[in-house]
Parts: C-alpha cells; sequence; structure tokens
C-alpha cells in the first residue's frame, strides 16, 4: 500500500494570461514551494487542475515540467477539465471560471493526509513549512493564514526569504485574520486534513453565480459542521498584479452584478450549503492523456442540477460557536 | 400688741393696708398668669388645628403615593414584559433576517439561472425564424 503524501497541495489555473502573465508567476511561486517542500523532507502532491483550457494555447502541463525540471512528475496529479462544464455550470456569464468547482475537482481526488488549497501566485512562508514538517496538524481543524501582499521590483529577482520577508516590499499593511471566521483571502490558504474536507463537501457549487465569498463561505460551513478555525502562525506571501480583486476591491461599486468575480454583497457569511454527492465532478469520465495526466471529459451525468434550492441551507448554531453572520442588505 | 391688733381687725373682716397692698400685688400677678396661659392655651389650640390640617394633608399625600406605588408596580411589571417581548422580537428577528439570507441567496441562483437559459435559448434559434424582418 502506498503512503499518501502528508499534504496535496491544490491548485487551479490556465494559460490565458490571466493577470499579465500568469504562467511566470506561477512557475516562480511553484519553484520556490516546491525548493521549499523538498529541503524541508516534506513528502507533498501537487494536484492542479487545468480548468477550461483555450483550445489554441499550450497545457500548462505541457510547459511546467521545462520551467522546472527538478519538479517529480510522479508527485503531480494534472486533471485537465472539458471548457463545457465551465460553460454550463456557469450561472453567470461574467464569470470567466469557476474557480471553486475548479479546486474541488482536485480536492475530491487528493490523496494526501490533509489538503492544501491556494493560489498559483502564492509563496507560503516559513511557519506553514514548519508546522507541515513538525507534523503537528490536527484533523478537524480548518487552518488560516493571513496574506501579505507584495509589490515585487520590475527586475523580478529571484524569490527567497529576504525577498519575501522584506517589510520594503510589502503592498501595504499585513492582514490580521479576525475570530472567528479569519476570513481574510481565504481562497489563498484553506489546509484541512482529507476526511474533514470530503465530510463537508469541498466548496459550495450550488451557488454559481459568484466567485467572490465562496471561501469565506467554505468556513461558515466548517463551522457549521463543528470544524475548528485556526491561525496556522504565520503568513502567504501574494504577488500583486493587475486585474487582482485585491487591488480594486471597489472597482464595480455601484454595478456589482457586471464584477468578473460576481456580486461580493451576496450572502456568502450567512448561508451555508450542502453539496451533491457528485461534487467536484466525481462522475465525470476520465482517461489517462499522460504521465499522472487527466482529461474529464464532460458528460451531463456529472453535471449538478442548474438549480438545487434546496441545498442551501441555514448554517447550525452550535454552542460555544460564532452565529452565523450578519444580514447585510443587497437589494 | 400687733397681733392682738391684727386679729380684732380680722374680726370685722378687716386686714392692714400693708397686707392689702401684699394681697392686691399678688392678685395682680394671678391674674397676668392667667392672661398670659390662655394666650397659651390660645396658641396651642391654632398649633393644633394647624397639625390637624397637616395631618390631613399627609393623609392625602400618603394615599396618593399608595397608588403612585401601585401604578408604579405596574408599571415595572410592563416593562419586564416588554422587556421579553423585545428579547423574543430580536430571536424572531434574527431568525426572519437568517430566512431572508438563504431566500436571497436561492433567488441569486434563480436569477442566474434564468439568465444563462435565456442566453442559451436566443443563441440555439435562429434569429431569421421568429423575427418578421418587417420594417419599421
Amino acid at each position: 500500500m502506498v503512503t499518501p503524501p502528508v499534504v496535496s497541495l491544490v491548485l487551479t489555473g490556465r494559460n490565458d494570461g490571466y493577470g499579465g502573465d500568469f504562467n511566470a508567476r506561477f512557475f516562480r511561486s511553484l519553484r520556490f514551494n516546491h525548493q521549499q517542500f523538498t529541503e524541508r523532507g516534506i513528502a507533498y502532491e501537487l494536484v492542479f487542475v487545468e480548468w477550461a483550457p483555450p483550445g489554441n494555447a499550450r497545457l500548462i502541463r505541457d510547459q511546467v515540467f521545462d520551467a522546472i525540471p527538478e519538479l517529480d512528475a510522479a508527485a503531480c496529479s494534472w486533471y485537465v477539465v472539458d471548457p463545457r462544464y465551465q460553460e454550463l455550470l456557469s450561472l453567470n456569464p461574467r464569470l470567466e471560471y469557476l474557480e471553486f468547482p475548479a479546486k474541488n475537482v482536485g480536492v475530491r481526488r487528493a490523496r494526501g493526509r490533509f489538503v492544501l488549497t491556494s493560489n498559483c501566485d502564492v509563496y507560503f512562508g516559513r511557519r506553514i513549512f514548519e508546522v507541515l514538517a513538525e507534523g503537528t496538524l490536527e484533523p478537524r481543524v480548518l487552518y488560516r493564514a493571513p496574506r501579505h501582499d507584495l509589490t515585487l521590483p520590475a527586475e523580478r529577482p529571484p524569490i527567497d526569504w529576504s525577498v519575501l520577508e522584506d517589510p520594503g516590499n510589502l503592498a501595504g499593511p499585513a492582514h490580521v485574520l479576525k475570530r472567528p471566521y479569519m476570513g481574510s483571502a481565504t481562497g489563498d490558504f484553506v489546509l484541512l486534513d482529507r476526511e474533514s474536507f470530503h465530510e463537508i463537501g469541498g466548496f459550495n457549487e450550488v451557488y454559481r453565480v459568484a466567485r467572490i465569498g465562496i471561501d469565506r463561505n467554505v468556513l461558515v460551513k466548517a463551522l457549521s459542521s463543528g470544524l475548528r478555525i485556526a491561525d496556522i502562525g504565520g503568513p502567504v506571501y501574494h504577488e500583486n498584479h493587475e486585474g487582482s480583486y485585491r487591488l480594486n476591491p471597489t472597482a464595480y461599486a455601484g454595478r456589482e452584478t457586471e464584477a468578473p468575480w460576481g456580486d461580493r454583497r451576496w450572502h456568502s457569511g450567512g448561508v451555508s450549503y450542502v453539496n451533491p454527492p457528485t461534487w467536484g465532478l466525481s462522475d465525470a469520465p476520465v482517461r489517462e492523456i499522460g504521465e499522472r495526466v487527466w482529461y474529464l471529459d464532460f458528460s451531463w451525468a456529472a453535471m449538478p442540477p442548474l438549480v438545487d434550492l434546496q441545498r442551501i441551507v441555514l448554517p447550525v448554531a452550535r454552542p460555544g460557536s460564532p452565529a452565523p453572520g450578519l444580514y447585510v442588505r443587497k437589494r | 400688741m400687733r397681733r392682738l391688733f391684727a386679729a380684732l381687725l380680722a374680726a370685722f373682716g378687716l386686714v392692714s393696708a400693708r397686707r392689702y397692698e401684699t394681697l392686691s400685688r399678688s392678685l395682680d400677678g394671678l391674674k397676668a398668669a392667667a392672661a398670659e396661659w390662655k394666650k397659651k392655651a390660645s396658641e396651642a389650640e391654632a398649633q393644633q388645628r394647624s397639625m390637624q390640617a397637616e395631618l390631613s394633608r399627609h393623609s392625602q399625600l400618603v394615599v396618593k403615593l399608595r397608588g403612585s406605588v401601585e401604578k408604579w408596580k405596574e408599571y415595572h411589571v410592563d416593562v419586564k414584559k416588554l422587556r421579553d417581548r423585545l428579547a423574543d422580537t430580536e430571536r424572531e428577528l434574527m431568525v426572519a433576517r437568517d430566512h431572508l439570507m438563504a431566500i436571497e441567496v436561492k433567488l441569486d441562483i434563480l436569477e442566474g439561472a434564468a439568465n444563462v437559459l435565456d442566453k442559451r435559448t436566443r443563441s440555439s434559434v435562429p434569429k431569421d425564424r421568429h423575427e418578421s424582418g418587417a420594417r419599421a
């Protein structure tokens, strides 16, 4: 029996030039993170979901091993998802990327004892590697890390600790996680044992109207499911780039429905969800197209219903746990 | 000799001039004292009447205050009831808000589904089949 890796790192992306130079940013952060995992002897698996890749561009999978030769293909699982899932799952034509259904594809198939979902331009801080190396992670605890946004010099120096930890590179005040949700920039760091991730059914894929807030919503679901949320004790670093929500969250103020990330005012802090048993496109037909590369073909059988309102539920208030979020008038 | 003379006068109901003077002064003193006491009695009577009036006023005040105390007691009970109702209403409001949030989220989903179905329908049906082509 093969020993599962300590942690599966679940990332998603596609070769569409998102944020200007998506591939370059991704390869920089992956190189750094891989080096840190390797140096500390942390057995990890990279689960990458190429969600709805454009037909006229090379897959990232076809470039990553040239860019990072030290990456071990045997420790990577690559899933390429048929673009029709993006087209037919979306409940908002302005959403170009269903980030969390994409991440669910990876979470559902991850083999690690713990599953870490993050983004392709995130560098993990020292404390995160220390905790993973120490093996002190607890089950049923959703770990969060605050994000430090960095503005890196234009010449893009090689990334090392001196660059990441230089306060001069901070784009603004460092974020502080606030109880009970510890919800700042959640999409950049959600770490949970695999069993619990499966118990909560991954990220919300019933509400496919927005991308923004789905990460916060998983925290409501976690608390409602009796999990604890804890600060892992150190930051992640994010390289600022054009088009980032973080750089201008109010760019669509007054016309929120036009935002490419959806209406950020939806009640992500006040409702919970019950994903269908097929979450993560578990019933999608899969065929292997390369070494540890699988293609998820389109099938209506794998598709959840367009609308499944009963799966939007009120969170359970648990004794000693915070009450569900406050109502915010939207309309 | 003097005693004999006094006794002789007394036998005829008479007193000496000196004795008369003394007794006369005593009488005046007693009259003045009587008048003084009469005045004091009159003042005391007036004071008694005043105190009775005061007592009567206080009695009325006590009755009035007793009524007020009863009203305050009732008010206190009412306030407690109102507080309980307020707490209940707050709880109900919270539940209503929770449900409202869920409903709004569901409406978002329905609206999104309607929009995408509308878009798909428009793109799947050829335009010239349903448009008259008549010029306005």
